[in-house]
This record gives C-alpha cells, structure tokens and sequence, in this order.
C-alpha cells in the first residue's frame, strides 16, 4: 500500500471507531437544523420574501461542514504532533503532501456525507426545505469551503500544543463567524455594513454558493463568485499553514 | 537490505555545535561510528545526548561542525537516507484506535515495505500474540517493544534506540538484548541511549560519555574500566576481621564496615586477598571489580546523580 492509501486508512479507522465523535459530528448540524427549525417554522424573511429555512438549512450544513474541516484536522495534527507520530512520519521517506492528502480525503468524504445526511433531513416535510435543480452547482462551493476550512484547521493545529487550546481557538474563530455569516441567522435580515463586513470571512461565501444552489437562485457568475472567494481563502490560509507547520512541539 | 559500502564509516562527525541561547547543548564533538558497530552513547540527562542524537538523525541542524551519515549529510531532511536509517520514537507515537499490527503495517507503508516485515518484526519483538490488540490498551512494556518495532520494520542499516529497555521486567529486558544482538549479527549499526550502565556493558563495542556537551570518554567498556584504575572491593564478614586489622594488611588503601561486612578497597586485589583468607579465611569473602557504573559515576561527577 502507499503511504498515502496507509495514512487515509489509518485516519479512516480512527475516526470510525471513536464512535462519540462520528456520532456528534454528524448530529451536531441536525441538532442545530432542529432547534432553528422550530424557532422559524412558516415564518418568512420579510426584506427577501423567502421561507427561513431556504435561509438556515444551507447556512446551518456550511457551517457544519465547515466546523467538521477544522476541528477534525486540527485535532490530528495537534494529537499526531504531541505523540511525536509527526516525528515518526519525519524519519520515514513520506512527503509532508502525502501526509496532508490524505488528511484531506477524509475531510472531504465527512464533508459529503454531511451534506447528504443533512439535506435528507432538512427535506422532510417537518423543515420544508425544497431542493432546486441547481443543487448539483453546490458541489465544488463544499469541496472549496472543505479545503478553506482544511486550511484554517491546519493553522490552528500547528499553533495549538493543546486539546483545549484547539478547542478553544476553533471555536473562537467559528462560533461568531457562523453568526456574522449568515449560518444561524439570515444573512438579508442584517444591517446593511454587517453585511459588507461578512465578505471577509470564508463562511459567507460558503453560505452564499450552497444557499443559491440550493435554492434555485445559482448562476454561473454567484457560484463563481463563491468558489472564487474560497479558492482565494483556500490559497491564503494554506500558505499560512505551511509556514505554520511544525514536525514538533520543541522546534 | 544491501549496504553499499561496508567499509566506509556508519557515522562520522567532525566538531559538531550546537548552542540553544545561552546554553552550549553540544560543544564540539568529534566522532566515528563504525559500520555494524553497537555504540553506546552515556552521560547524565541534559548533558547533551539528545541534541547530539537528533543532529545526526537529522531532525536539527548543527551550528557548525560536519556531520556525514552513511556518507550523506542528514540535514535538511534527507529522502535519500531516511530509509536507511532506524529511530525508536517515544512510545506514545501511535497512530490512534489502530491495533499493534494496523499500526505497524502502516508505518511499513510510510516506508514502502509490504506485509512480510510486519509479520516478521512483530515476531521478532515477541508482538505477535498482541499482533490485534489495540495500541492504547498495550502494557507499557508491550509499547516500548512496538515502538522499537516501528524503528525496525524497514529493515534499516543504522538503528537508533532511545532507552529501549526503561519500561520493561527484567525478562523483557534479556529478551530484548537477545534482540539486539540479533541485529548487531545480522551487520546492521546501533546507537543507543542508556541509563542501565550494566546494560552498556553487556552490549556496548564502545560507549561514549558525554558530559556538558562534550565527550569526556569514548572507548569499549573493558578498556575504560581498566583505565579508570578504580579499586577493588573486598567485603569481609565484619565477625571475622577487625578494621584494625584489615588496615595493617599491606596494599590496603581504605577500610570501612559497610552494613555486616567490612570493605577493603584496593589496587593489589591479588596480595590482599591473600592476606585476608590467613586472616579470615576466604569463606563468605565477596569481590566487586570496577564497573562501567564507577567509571560513569566518576566522570560524570556524584552532584548530578543526587
């Protein structure tokens, strides 16, 4: 096997058999989809016109999908590089690109099981959502925002020595993003600067390209735009984290 | 694995630095490790072995000085060298939820060696009725023998091993020397770190001791032993002679009552013994020649093992 197919494996199996965190990290959105659910239930955006659940299920599985990104490599690389497995990849003849793709796959595969799962639910009558035929344009919008997220979750696990401090930083970084971005709350419903504002973060263009997809509302040119302003984070963050990578914690 | 040159040097360094701030980890070192040589490398924690080791290995980079590992230079990380070389790492580097054998078949993969040195190293190391119990549930001894596993798997020529016996019972122990001498015969280098001064002993070709960053002694154990000059003890049972005594019998250099016996420290053991069995009588008499512990402790100064 490669050393790429035997990393993949090996963060395979440690996902799947931590069972808690399989559990959660697939629950967590739901649980989210369900309380915003029920808190908006036929209620429309009255600056838009559009049901608020067009508006939270898309905003709801990007954050989630996002979230997933982060803290599952984030974690890894923290947990890999205390238990000095960074130093044993170190002494072995594996690329660091090996070691990052695989770590990638299987933030993309979270990622997509995510999204399936979620949709599912969010279509049952109880949520209402109706699902566009654009649908299949929010695609590359989710395997760009895995990899902005990736990226960001890579920077945080090469500063964060920590199972705490990782916790504490990703959650810092994502909790007030969700709410800026238009995740948990519509985006059309804030001020007009916060709006604006929201444009610096990668989770609105997440929220805007799988939204417009979903919806029924996506274009060549706002799916464009969204995987444009992804790519662009995904670049940023990911020289960042090279930069910011370390094999150890004493070097 | 076909090794090269056989008779070019496994490890050469030439006034090797380093300094971390204020401190000089290593304050030029200047050595040559033989192929299929069993190097030991002593000395007290903090004097500098760590850094020394992770220099040649690769993972730091010297202030200045050479250093050539199986005739390349280990630094910046060197693909070419990797799979030649053999490092025990801590025994927590495990990847998670993974069995023994999961764990070791996908470090042989970060390597590209297939199934059979699995298989193989896992016997070796006495692994394989542990071969499908998870890494996290391993006892510590059965962790430190994976984790020498993990620097094995690949087959390589120069193997690094870190303390490789400080969690195991003392069969463990033999069992694993039974290991190493395996390795040693099959021609491959160890360097090794140790804090069991018999264990150098018993293994060792040559051992270093390094004391504040510097090489204080370097040669086989049986020669610095003979070196150091260090006594002889003579413990007679203190029923059977007086100290008094025992201090008029020439070649004596110092008496003292240790516990039930009374211990005759002496460079002429010879003539001493001698003289205590007319005393005495030799029934119960017990030596204890000079170990590498005594030279060790001596160079190293007895401060830093309060």
């Amino acid at each position: 096997m490669s050393a790429y197919g035997a990393l993949t494996t090996a963060s395979y199996r440690a996902s799947v058999r931590d069972r808690t965190t399989v559990f959660f990290t697939f629950a967590f959105p739901l649980i989210f989809l369900v309380v915003f659910g029920l808190i908006f239930r036929g209620q429309t955006v009255e600056q838009s016109g559009r049901g608020y659940i067009d508006y939270i299920a898309p905003g709801v599985l990007s954050w989630g999908v996002g979230n997933a990104a982060v803290f599952g490599v984030a974690f890894t690389l923290m947990q890999w590089r205390k238990d000095d497995l960074l130093r044993l990849i170190r002494m072995s003849p594996t690329p660091l690109t090996s070691v990052l793709a695989s770590r990638y796959v299987v933030a993309l595969v979270i990622g997509v099981v995510q999204a399936v799962l979620f949709i599912g639910v969010a279509l049952l009558p109880v949520f209402g959502l109706r699902l566009s035929s654009t649908w299949p344009l929010a695609l590359p919008v989710l395997v760009l925002g895995i990899t902005a997220f990736l990226a960001i979750g890579m920077v945080i696990g090469s500063r964060a020595n920590t199972p705490e401090a990782v916790a504490a930083v990703a959650n810092c970084v994502m909790v007030p993003m969700a709410f800026l971005s238009g995740s948990f709350f519509p985006i059309d419903a804030m001020p007009s600067w916060l709006q604006s504002l929201s444009r610096v973060l990668p989770l609105r263009y997440l929220n805007d390209g799988v939204s417009a997809a979903v919806s029924g509302r996506a274009g060549l040119g706002s799916t464009g735009l969204a995987c444009a302003g992804l790519a662009v984070f995904a670049l940023v963050f990911g020289l960042l984290a090279m930069r910011t990578f370390r094999w150890s914690n004493d070097t | 694995m076909t090794q090269a040159r056989p008779d070019e040097p496994a490890i050469v360094l030439e006034d090797v630095r380093k300094r971390y701030g204020d401190v000089q980890a290593v304050a030029g070192i200047s050595l040559t490790v033989g192929r299929g040589e069993f190097f030991g490398v002593l000395g007290p924690n903090g004097a500098g072995k760590t850094t020394l080791i992770e220099i040649v290995e690769g993972l730091r980079e010297a202030d200045s000085g050479s250093v050539s590992v199986l005739g390349l230079p280990p630094w910046p990380r060197n693909m070419a060298l990797l799979p030649r070389l053999g490092v025990q790492t801590q025994s927590s580097a495990f990847f998670t939820r993974l069995t023994a054998r999961e764990h070791l078949s996908t470090v042989a993969a970060l390597y590209g060696v297939g199934r059979q040195g699995v298989e193989r190293t896992l016997s070796m190391v006495g692994l394989l009725g542990q071969a499908d119990i998870r890494v996290e549930v391993l006892s510590g001894g059965q962790r430190q023998r994976l984790a020498i596993a993990s620097a094995l798997v690949h087959g390589p020529e120069l193997i690094f091993l870190d303390e490789p016996t400080a969690a195991l019972d003392p069969q463990a122990r033999r069992d694993l020397w039974k290991v190493l001498r395996a390795l040693k015969g099959e021609g491959r280098t160890i360097v090794y770190t140790t804090h069991h001064l018999d264990e150098a002993e018993a293994l060792c070709d040559r051992v270093a001791i390094v004391v504040a960053g510097s090489v204080v002694a370097l040669d086989s154990p049986g020669r610095l032993v003979g070196a150091a000059k260090a006594p002889t003890r003579l413990l007679v049972p203190a029923d059977r002679i007086t100290v008094e005594r025992a201090e008029r019998i020439e070649g004596a250099d110092r008496v003292c009552v240790e516990g039930d016996s009374v211990v005759i420290e002496t460079r002429a053991a010879g003539p001493v013994l001698a003289a205590v069995g007319e005393v005495a009588g030799l029934d119960g008499v017990r030596t204890r020649t000079a170990t590498l512990e005594d030279v060790y402790l001596e160079l190293t100064g007895s401060e830093q093992h309060a």
